[in-house]
């Protein structure tokens, strides 16, 4: 069964498996994880568009092309790590058609979950057999139940700008990134999304002049490949060079993006090079003792950090869309 | 040890591991729905009333889908989850576009959309509406140069594909670059990066990715905007315009899908079988069980029956409807747990042994038992075993011992077309399309299997999209396809899915060595000892220590093999069987022992190696600067280190007596034929350059035909045999022909002599072949290798092959890049002498040489099949985690050949095909140990194991 909503209010109407892109749905089906009736957001009017809001923001549709997300020259402009971010992932195939809502929507990439044979807490089974089992590929932090790493890079990107989440095309009441995704306590979910709730776009706060920022992926072959670690990195510096607003995201590792506002908070008032910045990203690099495994990659973490506060202060600052009043930025 | 009935858990597993869910069948169930929606065959005629589009909430089973496909309007009626690759390939029927992995990662199924490349494999059909789809074949009209894009001809140019499958998919990605490009660049190249961001959705598993970037760059820069190309590949034109048609690629009329049903477990018995109400579904027309009640499953995704249905949903659906009595016995899924003392055990008696399949490339030879243990298998017989070992004594106290333990990973061979196979009987005649690298063995195997008559079966293998070596004989999916055809009465075929194939398609064994070289305080090698402990899963018979026989033959010898068997899928010879990780070790051990004597690892080496190509190929690479300024080991200290490593290693020569090619010449050319194939080794363009040379003509102007079991006996294509037997039969053949076109010349008043391209006259003017044969009836010659006075190992031929005596030698060298934060090593460049006597047709050896240098950087640093230790299930079910090296991890490859050596052998060619892979992984570890100061001991070099191993 198909349908082909030309509304939201339709769309969400619409019983069944929302389908835009479809390069994560269709993987599923294929594997039976899910099934039902389609309903295909093909014909659904205005969710590709990107706009300016006010204050030199953007409105991203949900429908918006990750490559299309990626070579926009305003994003690219004033959100440089956001488009590093959706030109960074998966291939050049995938982002010509993967969209900006399902990316953030999409499913775990666990090899438990994504095969028939194992029945497993994010399917509603009774164990998760990543635990005790291989989660090379996993997170290094346990943060909850389901220890797949949470697969969407631009929701960890997203959350490195504060972008809003809107939902229904409700233009007021914006979600934030933690609450599109939930909290992880309930391993079946990988989003906190509800049936009948439509993602129609998201909004980017303006940038502050001067605002630098960055996308980069720790992975073992060269390209296309499910990031080990990943992060985005929000920098802004004053005249000296000294760190005045920080905000580091980072995916791969836990079963939710992760947020490091403490540390942040810490840095700010050095300067980059300091050698306690080192000092407090390493503190961020601890494995824990029950997930062997993917222990690598916790102390991947710090590098990683590194590496991309390193791309965000080489890129070229912010160039907001139109004229704000410059701010001091507060730590985020 | 419970008796439990699998029924609910084998209806959604087993639906799922067959689900290639989008190749040929139409549409997967529709789920709460229930609306079904196979059936209905599309095409572009299918207009008859078809439901409206649904434009509001109100649902459809099927919808009508309009587009256009390479400029021809189509309307087809799709259900909910159909995929725009089966939309193109059944409902249109073009076949250019490939499945490969199904799930977004290989990029074969790539076609343009408006313009833009996109996976199909993953495009819901839906998307379709209203656009513009153009596939490989709507790139040209036709095959020739002319008609090409410049992309195509540049593929050509630079032969950018090997054996092809992924070809459609590269070039229609790299058209849409190139038109990008040269719109906003005019012929300026694009560097190495620009080019791998570009075509990064894409893996070729044969690895042309180095000709790949060569012509994508050349015919960026304009060099082939004009009309005109050469080009040694004889079978291109039709990989890069997606005519090749590969088994997966035909469609009988009435033809059937078949699904097989494998074993939900690592080991137990099967009591019984309830197939009653698969039977009963409409659609389903036979059913084939593959083992009997009592059998041992050995381990899950273990063959147990398959169904034949009218479409791939219904397969599916059946075998979901299918219940197994499968009495669970505890299984070994590590080679650990299957040599505990309370281990149970696989093989018990003889009887049970009996069943025991071979991972070898060679016959089985006996060895005894010890629970789950098989083994020695010495091959060290003549080679001093004993005193070897004494000799390592005397080194210890009197000399110096470089020992240690390595370890190897289980690999998949994933060719990137699946092993697949279509039977269809005709009264009592059996044709068959296999995707196989035994041609003409597999038409025997199914002779005997059958009780059929030889000239009641032929094996059709025109196009087979990769191998290397798992594609030998008579594979499951071609006795199920036949099994299934008989009971059904009408063609069948299978196809395994990619997870299918990296479950049991092939697997490269992996091993533990335990490995110590003894040198004397003069220098000289005193002792190897090679204990090796393979790991085929349920399979035995892989060896090692032969190969660490090939190298450095004066020394004493003590080369032992134990299999552990397991309860996982059998392992497969795959290209260099046994070489990487035996090379792994020994040339790890020597260039330990070169590193600890303060020696140069090339002088050591050259003391020790009588080998007359590895020593002309030792003088190449001590004349390359990156040798020569490589510097101490370990000299950097920052965050990159520069490593250079070296490695040497060997394969054997065979070649099969048996082998012969047939020639025929009439007024509209040159056709050769054998019953050999090509996988993309290049068989056809190796035997078109032989002739060719012969006659004095391009190589173009012969047509060969391969992948056809009537013709002459041909060998098959596996242990570097190809080209030693069929170079000289082809040049024989070419000679008698030659002969009786300068014969038939003289009765036809030309008088003269053979001289390249014609008779040439006493005036000087030569006759060209083509009017020599003008209007006489065809010429037929049929060459065969004769014999040379080498002398081979044995005299008689086993397994079709003779061994010959003198071996040839590579050596690889690898330059990498370390970087010790993030755990990465990078290949930054790589250079490979190889000493196989003449290159019969260079640019296809070298493409050989390219690829086998990819794999094995590959093996080293990426591939890596995991099972979950509980259940011995696949947990890199995909190529997103079974990760095979893509473009951008390809550095530039430098290849020399060495052509010495073999000026004795008949045709002085031996094989190439292995040879290229067996020392890669032993330079990057080599070459990490220069960077660092730290050995690799396992592979592969993974971030996780980098970091771990230089903290
Ligand atoms: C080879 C490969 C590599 C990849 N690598 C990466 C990577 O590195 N990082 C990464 O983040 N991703 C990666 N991906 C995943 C890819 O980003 C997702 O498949 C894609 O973004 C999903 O978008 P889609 O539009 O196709 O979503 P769909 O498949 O259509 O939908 C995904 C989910 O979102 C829901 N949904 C979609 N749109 C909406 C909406 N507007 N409102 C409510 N629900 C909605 C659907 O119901 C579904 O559950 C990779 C994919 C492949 C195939
Ligand atoms: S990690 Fe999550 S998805 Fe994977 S097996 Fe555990 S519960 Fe299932
Ligand atoms: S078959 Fe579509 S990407 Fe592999
Ligand atoms: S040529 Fe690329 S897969 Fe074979």
């Amino acid at each position: 069964m198909i349908r082909f909503p030309t509304t939201i209010e339709a769309a969400a109407a619409s019983e069944g498996r929302l389908r835009a892109g479809g390069t994560d749905e269709l993987d599923l089906r294929h594997r039976r994880i899910t099934s039902g009736p389609v309903v295909d957001l093909r014909d659904l009017a205005g969710l590709d568009r990107i706009e300016t809001i006010e204050a030199g923001g953007l409105r991203i549709g949900a429908m918006v092309p990750l490559a299309v997300l990626a070579t926009d020259q305003r994003i690219r402009g004033g959100w440089p790590g956001l488009a590093g971010a959706a030109g960074g992932l998966a291939t050049p195939q995938i982002r010509a058609r993967a969209t900006l809502g399902g990316s953030l929507l999409q499913q775990v990439r666990c090899w438990y979950y994504r095969s028939v044979h194992f029945d497993c807490l994010k399917k509603g089974g009774g164990a998760c057999f990543a635990r005790g089992g291989d989660h090379v590929f996993h997170s290094a932090l346990d943060t909850g139940p389901c220890i797949a790493a949470h697969p969407s890079t631009m929701a960890c990107a997203l959350w490195a700008f504060d972008a809003g989440i809107e939902i229904g095309g409700d233009l007021e009441a914006l979600r934030t990134i933690p609450e599109l995704l939930g909290d992880g306590s309930d391993p079946r979910e990988t989003h906190a999304l509800q049936p009948g709730e439509v993602l129609t776009a998201i909004h980017l706060p303006a940038p502050t002049a001067g605002d630098r920022s960055a996308y980069f992926r720790t992975i073992h072959r060269a390209r296309a490949e499910w990031p080990l670690v990943e992060s985005t990195v929000r920098v802004h510096t004053d005249e000296a060079g000294v760190m005045t607003g920080l905000a580091l995201a980072v995916g791969g590792v836990a079963n939710r993006p992760l947020r490091y506002d403490d540390a942040a908070r810490a840095l700010i008032g050095l300067r980059p090079d300091d050698p306690k910045v080192d000092a407090v990203f390493a503190a961020l690099g601890k494995p824990t003792e029950e997930l062997p495994g993917s222990a690598y990659k916790a102390r991947l973490i710090p590098p990683t950090l590194r590496e991309t506060l390193d791309l965000a202060l080489a890129a070229p600052p912010a160039e907001p869309l139109i004229e704000t009043a410059p701010e001091g930025e507060e730590a985020p | 040890m419970s008796r439990i009935s699998r029924r609910g858990f084998l209806g959604g597993a087993l639906a799922g591991i067959a689900s290639a869910h989008l190749s040929e069948a139409h549409g997967a169930d529709e789920g709460s729905e229930g609306s079904g929606g196979s059936g209905g065959s599309g095409g572009s005629g299918g207009n008859e009333a078809a439901p409206p589009p649904a434009g509001g909430i109100e649902g459809a089973a099927q919808v009508r889908l309009s587009f256009s496909c390479n400029g021809a309007d189509h309307v087809q009626e799709i259900g909910a989850d159909d995929v725009a690759l089966q939309v193109i390939r059944r409902g249109v029927g073009l076949t250019g576009a490939k499945l490969g992995c199904g799930a977004g990662t290989c990029g074969a199924c790539t076609v343009l959309v408006d313009g833009e490349p996109h996976v199909t494999c993953l495009l819901p059909a839906t998307a379709l509406e209203g656009r513009q789809v153009t596939t490989i074949e709507g790139l040209s009209d036709s095959a020739e140069p002319a008609d090409l894009h410049p992309i195509q001809r540049a593929f050509l140019a630079a032969d950018a594909l090997q054996c092809g499958y992924c070809t459609p998919g590269f070039v229609v990605e790299a058209v849409a670059f190139y038109d990008r490009w040269r719109a906003e660049h005019g012929s300026e190249e694009p560097d190495r990066d620009t080019i791998a961001a570009a075509l990064a959705g894409h893996l070729c598993r044969c690895g042309a990715y180095q000709a790949i970037y060569a012509a994508v760059a050349a015919a960026c820069r304009g060099d082939h905007d004009s009309a005109e190309v050469t080009y040694a590949r004889i079978d291109g034109p039709e990989k890069v315009t997606g005519a090749a048609k590969y088994t997966v690629d035909v469609a009988l009329e009435g033809m059937l899908e078949a699904k097989i049903l494998r074993s939900p477990i690592a080991h137990g018995i099967l009591h019984g079988l309830d197939d009653s109400a698969a039977a009963a579904m409409e659609g389903v027309i036979a059913i084939h069980r593959l083992v009997p009640n009592g059998h041992r499953v050995r381990f899950a995704g273990q063959e147990i029956a398959a169904v034949a249905a009218i479409d791939e949903a219904t397969a599916i659906a059946a075998l979901a409807a299918i219940t197994l009595d499968l009495e669970e016995l505890p299984a070994v899924i590590t080679v650990e747990e299957a040599r505990s003392p309370s281990a149970p055990v696989l093989y018990p008696d003889r009887r049970a042994r009996r069943e025991v399949l071979s991972a070898s490339e060679g016959p089985l030879l006996s060895a005894s038992w010890e629970g789950n243990v098989r083994g020695p298998f010495s091959s060290s017989i003549l080679a001093k075993p004993r005193r070897g070992r004494k000799d390592l004594e005397n080194a210890a106290i009197n000399g110096t011992v470089s020992s240690g333990t390595w370890e190897t990973q289980v690999l998949c061979h994933s060719a990137l077309e699946p092993h697949a196979a279509v039977a269809r009987f005709t009264g009592g005649a059996l044709e068959v399309w296999a995707s196989t690298q035994s041609c003409h063995d597999l038409a025997e195997d199914l002779v005997h299997r059958f009780g059929l008559e030889r000239d009641q079966v032929v094996v059709r293998c025109p196009y087979v999209g990769g191998a290397f070596g798992a594609k030998v004989g008579l594979q499951m999916e071609t006795l199920v396809a036949v099994e299934l055809a008989r009971l059904a009465g009408a063609p069948v075929r299978v196809a395994l899915s990619r997870e299918e194939e990296l479950t049991t398609g092939g697997l490269r064994p992996g091993q533990i060595i335990e490995l110590a070289v003894g040198m004397s305080v003069n220098g000289s090698l005193m002792g190897v000892s090679h204990q090796a402990i393979n790991d085929s899963g349920v399979a035995v018979g892989n060896v090692t220590g032969m190969l660490t026989r090939l190298l450095y033959d004066s020394g004493a010898k003590d080369l032992d093999d134990f299999d552990v068997v397991t309860n996982t899928p059998p392992g497969k010879p795959f290209r260099g069987p046994g070489g990487p990780p035996a090379y792994l070790a020994l040339e790890g051990a020597i260039d330990q022992l070169a590193h600890d004597a303060g020696e140069d690892p090339i002088a050591l080496r050259r003391r020790w190696d009588p080998n007359v190509p590895r020593n002309a190929i030792y003088d190449w690479i001590e004349g390359l600067e990156v040798y020569q300024d490589r510097g101490e080991v370990g000299a950097d200290k920052g965050r990159y280190r520069r490593g250079v490593g070296l490695a040497a290693g060997g394969w054997f020569h065979f070649w099969d007596p048996g082998a012969q090619l047939e020639l025929e010449a009439g007024p509209s050319g040159f056709v050769a034929r054998t019953a050999s194939q090509d996988m993309g080794n290049g068989t056809r363009s190796m035997i078109a350059a032989a002739v060719a040379g012969r006659l004095g003509i391009a190589p173009a102007e012969i047509q060969v035909e391969l992948g056809d079991s009537r013709a002459i006996y041909g060998p098959m294509s596996a242990g570097s045999r190809t080209t030693s037997s069929l170079a000289p039969a082809a040049e024989d053949a070419a000679d008698q022909l030659i002969e009786a076109m300068v014969e038939l010349a003289a009765s036809r008043g030309i008088a003269g002599e053979a001289a390249p391209g014609g008779v040439r006259r006493s005036d000087g003017t030569v006759v060209p072949w083509l009017e020599v044969l003008d209007g006489a009836a065809p010429l037929r010659t049929s060459g065969r290798r004769r014999r040379d006075s080498q002398a081979a190992v044995l005299p008689v031929p086993i397994a079709h092959v003779k061994i010959g005596r003198t071996w040839p030698g590579v050596v690889n060298l690898s330059e990498i890049e370390i970087d010790t934060r993030l755990g990465r090593v990078t290949v930054r460049e790589a250079w490979v002498g190889v000493g196989v006597g003449r290159i019969v047709c260079p640019p296809v050896a070298r493409s050989q040489m390219e690829g086998a240098t990819v794999q094995g950087i590959s093996y080293a640093l990426y591939e890596d099949r995991r099972l979950d230790g509980g259940t011995g299930h696949l947990l890199t079910h995909s190529l997103d985690d079974y990760r095979i090296a893509g473009i951008g991890d390809v550095p530039p490859i430098h290849v020399h050949f060495a052509e010495v050596g073999f000026e004795h052998v008949r045709g002085g060619a031996v094989g190439i095909g292995e040879i290229g892979i067996v020392a890669v992984p032993a330079s990057i570890a080599n070459a990490v140990f220069h960077a660092t100061g730290w050995r690799p001991h396992r592979l592969p070099l993974t971030p996780s194991a980098m970091l771990e191993g230089l903290s």
